[in-house]
């Protein structure tokens, strides 16, 4: 009986290494340890042995299957990575092949501007604020202390429909509203489309862009200001960026100031688009005069604030590379797509 | 306004170069818009004498020149024609450099060398009109005084060197266009004394008269003139004006006339107050007024121009004509004549808003008019006239008439503003001492007492405490401001609903492949016609009283011409698959709006254009129910739309929630295609985003994921080609709903295929939908679905007349 066994376990060993496939490894598992496999019969034949053999072999059978079990467990491992290999080299592609995909399409690089000034606005706990762009000249120009023989009024920059109202021709229309309804503290930003009568060429649109900022409460100060629009100027243009404020005026505000900030393409030495001065012209900006605030129902007294403004294209234009303002409006797909 | 620098020296001394300076006073608020430093581009350019002319042995229009540059003597080939021997005249020595970039090197001419050049006046950077004597294609001859110069620098000779400064001046400081205003700029920003050395006019006292030399003084508009002063000088001896003068006019861009036109345009430099000076004899009655003009009143102004005035307009007359347009321009009919033997200057206040509409009305702005309409203070006329008179009598160009008529309606006001040392500092974010503020305004002049800051009079721009920080803030200096963060109340910084669903969309859409454009909110009635918008839309239209163009003449009632000239844009320009989108505005004066002076109606609109091989109606269809559900629109009804003239009657549908309709979407009408030139099929749709807001409901709940299987059948029907197959849909699941309850029921219809073909018979078309229906406590049974099928069919036979396709 001994010898049987051994015999089996030698044949049924020999064969499960022979065996090239799972297939051929699942027969020799039949036939050893199946339901009528040669060692499943021995076992069985156990009643025919006298109660003394009976453990002896019984424990042998035992051993036996379970050597060659773990055996097969391994031999099977063994047979499965290498038909996964097998299949593995069967399925190689060329990635380098085209991608299967939806296209994306583009936001416009006057959005994209926007977007990203909002963006850092929001952060600093900022509200959007939008308003008409067919507005009432009061609001365009008469609460920003700007009174009806103002330069400023004249048709030569400002388009009317009627006496009473015009293409807004600055954002600032939405601040007065914003005091007009709303109680300090302020603190809006108002992007939009503003008019001017300004003929198509490359550097003059009759319509562009302007993204405007006002902040109303106590105690504010022309350092607020300064600090707002550095820590804009750096998030927005690099954290290398500086800024200088010029005196300048603006009927609504006092003081008033330009802000200059060291160019963003040469980092303040000299190129084209800064005209080799190092710094670019950027915004004006300034604290709310007091007849606005006084105009839209704010008390000077009580409350300061400021308020600043500058051209959205003039920044896309500079920071994408584009020299002609006039791409920005034609839409040419191919343009389009490159943003 | 430009400034010489050597006059701005009258007033503050100067210790740094121009760009120092420039850059100092730019600062302060004076931005220097240009530096122009004369003479600096003409270098080694020397006075010599011809010693000999000989001819060039090889060409007939050339000579051979001996010239002594001082130091040598040189030879210089040259074709000019107007040299003799024993001229002196200026030599561009070999390395010269000449205005406009030009190098002189030395070189054979024609095989003889050349060691230099000899220079014309339009080769050394000058105005012909300067060098009267000179002539313009010849060599600048240089009179024989100038022998003893031989060898030395031409700038120096001539004198050419000039620093100019030119200022851009903020309309708030009419006082910096004058040399007096900068130059007391330049002393406070460079720390030096004010030189002040016009104090005299200060003191000085002229009597009040009724009338001079006969001459009397009416003001009949004391509305548009605040203050007008004239007075005489006779025994005028017209001529020509110093070198200093015509040189410090030039180099502030006035060209010089004569010496009592020069001493109204100096004063005008200096003092900031346009002067006017008239032949006494021209003066009808030796009576002026000022007074509004007729309507239609004709006066040709000095620059020979006739212009027709109406009652806005401010002029001072005679007692027959206007002889001068207020504050614009003097009338040829009292000009100065080289006989002019008595003359009355003018030196007046009007009111700013009428000279600027008048100098527009007449299209003439000149340099009194700028200053005018920005705002001048009467107490400096006074100073302007004595000082006109004082220079008549310096330049002995005539004599002192005694005493002045002065018609001085209103006083100028001077304001007094409290100096509140905690508010400024406040304001600007400072600690700058009362000390150190009092110490900037003084050096502006402006004085403090009793705790009042007080503007002088050449500064009404200064009104409140704001105006004063402004004042000290430019003098503590803009760039010792410190950067601080706002202390103040926490505030949210969130989008708003509307702006949340507009990002949202352009998420989609980007994402979908298509790509944002930006247009105009103008059009021209032709674009409406082209775009067949409907008429009831075109009546909507606003209009701009002055457009830039007839394309740009309204504002556009709906966004479609827009779109539309994109797309033909990008179809000329052979640009395939085309898919772009807008979100704009559009403007609909509905009720009038606009002629009662109230804002119209003006939505945010998003407008998407396509065309190409990869789109069509349904591709258009899906992307704007992607945008809807991003939105959170979820109920609405797609219903077809025939009357929409724009779009193609048969393929355009609106999408309503309710009766209103939130989009219009469907193919370009043809004919619209063909005004655009297009050749291919177009697809539009218009989205009111301010109602997709109105509509959008965040309120998803979570339902729980099915546990038991569900029952599918399919079934197809074929039904005539006019049936939507929306209603049958509709049908479907309204029969499902009445036939199963509670927690059964129909949970999903699919249209899976759509099929035409002969056999169907014409006009037919075949259907086929998945169904799926399922209950939620249990496994549904086919007994209990069976039924419901049966009913189903039934429906769909007696409703649309449908037959079950097998």
């Amino acid at each position: 009986m001994k010898e049987e066994i051994e015999k089996i376990k030698e044949n049924s060993i020999k064969e499960m290494e022979n065996s090239q496939d799972l297939k051929t490894l699942n027969d020799v598992r039949v036939k050893y340890l199946g339901k009528k496999g040669e060692l499943t019969l021995v076992l069985r034949g156990m009643g025919k042995l006298s109660p003394e053999e009976r453990p002896v072999i019984g424990s042998l059978v035992n051993e036996v299957r379970d050597e060659l079990n773990s055996l097969l467990e391994k031999k099977e491992k063994e047979l499965n990575s290498k038909e996964l290999q097998k299949k593995l080299e069967t399925e190689n592609i060329d990635v380098t092949e085209p991608s299967k995909k939806i296209a994306l399409g583009s936001l416009h690089p006057i959005t994209q501007i926007i977007e990203e000034v909002e963006e850092i606005f929001l952060g600093m706990g900022y509200e959007i604020a939008d308003g008409p762009e067919v507005e009432k000249a009061i609001y365009n120009f008469d609460k920003l202390n700007t009174p009806p023989d103002h330069p400023a009024r004249d048709v030569q920059d400002t388009f009317y429909i009627t006496d009473d109202i015009v293409l807004r021709s600055q954002t600032s229309p939405v601040q007065a509203r914003v005091m007009e309804t709303k109680k300090p503290p302020i603190k809006i930003i108002c992007p939009g489309a503003v008019y001017r009568s300004d003929s198509v060429d490359a550097t003059h649109s009759p319509v562009f862009h302007q993204i405007e900022g006002l902040v109303v409460d106590k105690h504010i100060s022309m350092t607020d200001l300064k600090g707002t629009l550095e820590m804009f100027a750096k998030k927005c243009l690099g954290e290398n960026t500086k800024i200088r404020f010029r005196p300048h005026h603006f009927p609504f505000t006092e003081p008033s100031a330009e802000a200059d900030v060291s160019c963003f393409v040469c980092g303040g030495k000299g190129c084209k688009v800064c005209k080799g001065e190092g710094w670019i012209e950027l915004l004006g900006c300034g604290m709310v005069h007091p007849n606005v605030f006084k105009n839209c129902g704010i008390d000077p007294d009580e409350y300061t604030g400021f308020a600043f403004g500058f051209g959205v294209e003039r920044i896309a234009m500079a920071k994408f590379g584009i020299e002609d303002m006039r791409l920005l409006f034609e839409n040419d797909a191919r343009f389009l797509k490159q943003f | 306004m430009k400034a010489s620098v050597e006059w701005l020296k009258e007033y503050s001394d100067i210790d740094v170069d121009c760009e120092k300076l420039g850059d100092i006073l730019t600062m302060t608020g004076s931005k220097v818009e240009e530096i122009i430093e004369k003479g600096n581009d003409i270098k080694n350019v020397v006075v010599g004498k011809i010693l000999e002319i000989k001819k060039h042995p090889n060409a007939d229009k050339l000579v051979v020149t001996k010239v002594d540059v001082g130091t040598e003597k040189i030879q210089i080939v040259t074709g000019a024609k107007n040299i003799k021997e024993n001229d002196i005249v200026p030599i561009a020595k070999d390395g010269a450099e000449l205005p406009g970039g030009k190098k002189i090197v030395k070189s054979p001419l024609r095989g003889v060398d050349s060691c230099g050049m000899m220079c014309s006046v339009g080769e050394l950077g000058l105005d012909i009109k300067d060098y009267p004597d000179q002539i313009e294609d010849g060599i600048m001859i240089l009179p024989e005084s100038y022998e003893k110069d031989l060898g030395k620098d031409i700038v120096d000779v001539l004198n050419l060197r000039e620093d100019i400064i030119d200022f851009e001046i903020t309309p708030n400081r009419p006082d910096c266009l004058s040399i007096e205003g900068l130059g007391r700029e330049t002393a406070a920003s460079l720390g030096k004394e004010f030189k002040n050395p016009r104090k005299n006019l200060d003191e000085l006292k002229v009597e009040d008269k009724k009338e001079i030399e006969g001459l009397k003084v009416d003001i009949t508009a004391p509305d548009l003139c605040y203050r007008y002063i004239a007075r005489v000088v006779k025994n005028v001896k017209i001529g020509p004006s110093p070198e200093w003068m015509v040189r410090r006019l030039k180099a502030c861009g006035v060209r010089s006339i004569n010496n009592i036109v020069d001493i109204t345009n100096y004063v005008m430099l200096e003092l900031g107050q346009p002067m006017h000076a008239f032949d006494i004899n021209s003066i009808e009655g030796k009576h002026i007024t000022v007074r509004r003009a007729k309507n239609g009143e004709k006066i040709t102004t000095l620059d020979g121009q006739e212009r027709e005035l109406n009652e806005d307009n401010l002029v001072i007359a005679d007692e027959k004509k206007a002889v001068a347009i207020a504050g614009v321009m003097g009338g040829q009919n009292s000009e100065i004549e080289e006989d002019t033997k008595t003359v009355v200057f003018e030196s007046a206040v009007f009111y700013g808003g009428s000279v600027r509409k008048t100098a527009k009305k007449v299209g003439l702005r000149t340099e009194a008019s700028s200053r005018y309409e920005k705002g001048l203070s009467s107490e400096n006329a006074i100073r302007a006239i004595n000082r006109a008179v004082e220079l008549v009598v310096e330049l002995g160009a005539g004599e002192e008439v005694e005493g002045k008529v002065d018609v001085y309606p209103t006083k100028q006001k001077i304001n007094k503003i409290k100096l509140d040392v905690d508010r400024i500092n406040e304001l600007l974010g400072t600690n700058i001492s009362r000390e150190e503020m009092i110490d900037i305004l003084e050096k502006l002049d402006i004085k403090v007492e009793n705790g009042f800051a007080i503007a002088p009079y050449f500064r009404m721009d200064l009104e409140f405490v704001a105006d004063i920080a402004e004042e000290i803030a430019r003098f503590y200096g803009y760039d010792k401001l410190d950067t601080t963060l706002i202390k103040a109340a926490t505030t949210l910084g969130v989008r708003t609903k509307e702006q949340k669903i507009e990002k949202k969309i352009e998420d989609v859409l980007v994402n979908n492949g298509l790509s944002e454009i930006y247009t105009y909110g103008f059009v021209g009635e032709k674009d409406l016609e082209k775009s067949k918008i409907r008429e009831s839309l075109i009546e909507n239209a606003i209009e701009i009283t002055n457009p830039l163009s007839d394309e740009y003449k309204l504002m556009r009632p709906t966004t479609i011409p827009s779109m539309m000239q994109i797309l033909a844009l990008n179809n000329n320009r052979k640009n395939q698959n085309v898919k772009l989108f807008d979100i704009s505005r559009n403007y609909r004066n509905i009720n009038g709006e606009v002629e009662k002076g109230e804002v119209p109606l003006q939505e945010n609109i998003l407008t998407i254009g396509m065309y190409g091989d990869d789109v069509d109606f349904y591709t258009l269809k899906g992307l704007i129910e992607n945008v809807l559900e991003a939105s959170n629109v979820n109920h609405y009804d797609i219903v077809k739309e025939k009357e929409n003239s724009s779009y193609h009657p048969g393929r355009c549908a609106n999408i309503k929630v309710g009766l209103d309709v939130i989009a219009t979407i469907g193919e370009v009408h043809p004919e619209v295609l063909m005004n655009y030139d297009i050749n291919k099929r177009c697809y539009l749709a218009e989205l009111n985003i301010s109602k997709v807001v109105k509509y959008s409901k965040q309120n998803k709940k979570y339902q729980e994921v099915p546990k038991f299987p569900a029952v599918e059948r399919d079934i197809a029907i074929i039904v005539d080609e006019d049936v939507e197959v929306g209603a049958i849909e509709q049908a479907i699941v309204k029969k499902s709903k009445r036939l199963l309850k509670g927690k059964k029921g129909l949970e999903e219809i699919k249209l899976f295929d759509i099929y035409r073909d002969e056999k169907l018979g014409e006009g037919k078309k075949s259907i086929a939908y998945s169904l799926i229906f399922r209950d939620k406590t249990k496994s549904l049974s086919d007994d209990e679905v069976n039924p419901v099928m049966e009913e189903i069919t039934k429906e769909l036979e007696e409703k649309f007349g449908a037959t079950l396709r097998k």
